[in-house]
């Protein structure tokens, strides 16, 4: 029975179509989990809301854009610095949160008002600052508030001015994913070929996925300017709403995240005739075949082999010396959906590790597709999971280190099991060459780290022996 | 004989190719004729077409495929034209069988991205 009925989950047995145990000769087409469906009731989901995928992961990356929440406080504060991603700019992004902080008053006589005098304020207070996110939220969603209407408002009044609206409060969909979804295709309806860029190079394209995760894009920028690659929009990485606007004049769209940013690079290809590649950025394996095929799509593969070289004499001696001393060592990946597709097979071939459990909180069946062709047998893969599922997993795959969010992350060290923060990394960027070699360090030191088994000690009991653990210097 | 290089040949690409699980059938469909073709073209000796953004992507895909087969299985070197026709041939239909048709992905017909 592949399709797996844990323990903890006897009395919601639904949530046995959402693990699979992948076996031996087996089909897995049969055996695809259910994904992106509501959640189970009785299980403690730990997925976000829509509105979150919108903000937190995708508009909020901006680095030049007022990010309005319309709604009350707590929908901005929570969808603010918890996801790291620095800009070149002094991290504007970051340092900012606005909110229409709505109270009981404005829900009885509504809020238009309210956003109308919230957006002139915010634009007053950032003079230097001409563009503008607003989002509506569950509470404004219900009354009506009509936010396009207001943003069409103040763009009449402030000819300078360019504002997006994105209609998805957190009752919408069943996980973050309808919010990557809504603000993709509200963008490529409403904004794409508003503007156009000055062209540089004969090679263009646009980076569709990557949000710089401590640093990732910009990492990766050094890169494509040593090809001579044009970056026309970073989607959003690092990126501005101005570059947004001109994603349709590149010539190759390149996705790393396919989960949340796959809706405008199949849009981009329909509407502009702009092919859509599809990437790994984590890991050595995998980020030179990204460099090769972009590189054979413009034809410039000598740039890209002399690139390689470059960047595997200077990293590669330190990835190997990770790869010898976490070499057989068991991960278990529990982030959002695309990661775990992403890292199975780099983390097995470039450091050897073995990942023993997988569980994803918003991906589709297409991810579920994806990881299970790339990941081992022997090998739990769960849709949705919750906390009583993680304690019977960890109890089943015993992992040396689990990559997953602060919060499980938190609940996993009390198990005295380390954690890697999979989301927005422990010391990153984590992509291209440098990046994995980082990935690397930090894995090292969390399966290494002595804390952890003292921690396990209790200094009450003289019986019990204090484990030493060995760890070397890299 | 063949069912064995078939099921080689599988393996890698289930293994390392994100273009046979894009969104849709007719996206799937798209890459597993281009890329196919592009890489029997390739693994035959054969001029490619390179004109289009599309032939372009699906070259780049198959090249780096075509690479990877030949430095994992030493026969790809030593297998003659029409060996290569049908080892490909067989590999389309057992792809299209498990990414398309065989899917249960209930996203894969929306009409709408």
């Amino acid at each position: 029975m592949p399709m797996v009925l844990l323990e903890c989950d006897k009395d919601i047995p639904e949530r046995q179509k959402h693990i699979y145990l992948k076996a031996p000769d087996e089909d897995t087409r049969e055996y695809l989990p259910i994904a992106n469906a509501a959640t189970i009731p009785g299980t403690l989901s730990e997925r976000g809301c829509a509105f979150c995928g919108a903000k937190l992961v995708i508009g909020g990356v901006l680095k030049d854009t007022i990010q309005m929440i319309h709604g009350p406080l707590g929908c901005a504060y929570d969808t603010w610095h918890t996801k790291r991603y620095p800009t070149d700019n002094g991290h504007f992004n970051m340092k900012y949160v606005w909110s229409t902080d709505m109270k009981e008053s404005h829900i009885v006589f509504g809020g238009e008002k309210r956003l109308e005098q919230s957006m002139h304020e915010a634009f007053d207070q950032m003079p230097d600052i001409k563009r503008m996110i607003v989002y509506t939220t569950c509470p404004t969603a219900l009354i009506g508030d009509d936010i396009k209407a207001v943003a069409k408002k103040v763009m009449k009044d402030r000819p300078d001015v360019d504002v997006f609206t994105v209609d998805c409060p957190g009752f919408a969909g069943v996980s973050q994913s309808k919010g990557h979804h809504v603000l993709n295709i509200g963008w490529i309806n409403e904004k794409v070929e508003t503007l156009e860029k000055e062209i540089t190079s004969e090679y263009t394209m646009n980076f569709i996925g990557d949000f710089n995760i401590q640093g990732d894009t910009q990492l990766l920028q050094t890169y494509w300017d040593k090809l001579g690659i044009q970056v026309i929009a970073h989607f959003t990485g690092n990126g501005t709403y101005d570059d947004l606007r001109c994603m349709h004049q590149a010539k190759l769209n390149v996705v790393n995240c396919a989960r949340s940013s796959g809706y405008i690079a199949n849009e981009l290809k329909k509407r502009y005739d702009i092919p859509r590649l599809d990437i790994d950025s984590w890991g050595f394996s995998y980020m030179e075949e990204g460099i090769r095929k972009i590189c054979a799509f413009f034809g410039i593969e000598e740039r890209g082999e002399a690139l390689i070289a470059e960047e595997r004499a200077k990293w590669k001696p330190k990835l190997d010396w990770y790869k010898e001393r976490l070499q057989g060592k068991k991960m278990a990946i529990w982030t959002g959906g695309p990661r775990l597709w992403h890292w199975t097979k780099s983390v097995e071939d470039d450091l050897g590790i073995q990942v023993v459990a997988m569980s994803s909180k918003f991906g589709h069946e297409e991810d579920f597709e994806k990881v299970i062709a790339r990941g081992k047998e022997g090998t739990y893969y769960i849709d949705d999971g919750n906390e009583l599922e993680f304690f019977e997993i960890i109890d089943l795959v015993k992992p040396d280190v689990i990559f997953t969010g602060p919060r499980v992350g938190e609940l996993v060290k009390k198990l005295h099991i380390p954690y890697v923060n999979g989301h927005g990394y422990h010391n990153g960027p984590y992509m291209g060459f440098e990046g994995f070699v980082n990935l690397a360090r930090d894995t090292y030191n969390a399966v290494y780290n002595p804390l952890r088994h003292l921690a396990g000690v209790d200094i009450r009991d003289k019986a019990q022996a204090t484990p030493i653990i060995q760890r070397e210097a890299a | 004989m063949l069912e064995d290089k078939i099921d080689d040949v599988f393996d890698y690409v289930q293994e390392r190719c994100l273009w046979q699980f894009f969104s849709r059938t007719w996206d799937r469909q798209e890459n597993i004729d281009g890329v196919l073709e592009q890489a029997t073209g390739l693994l035959t000796g054969k001029e490619v077409a390179r004109e289009t953004p599309m032939s372009r992507l699906h070259y780049a895909d198959a090249k780096i495929m075509v690479g990877d087969l030949q430095e994992r299985y030493p026969w790809v070197k030593e297998a003659g034209e029409q060996e290569i026709r049908e080892v490909m041939d067989g590999l389309k239909l057992r792809l299209i069988d498990t990414a398309i048709t065989r899917s249960t992905n209930r996203e894969l017909n929306h009409h709408l991205y």
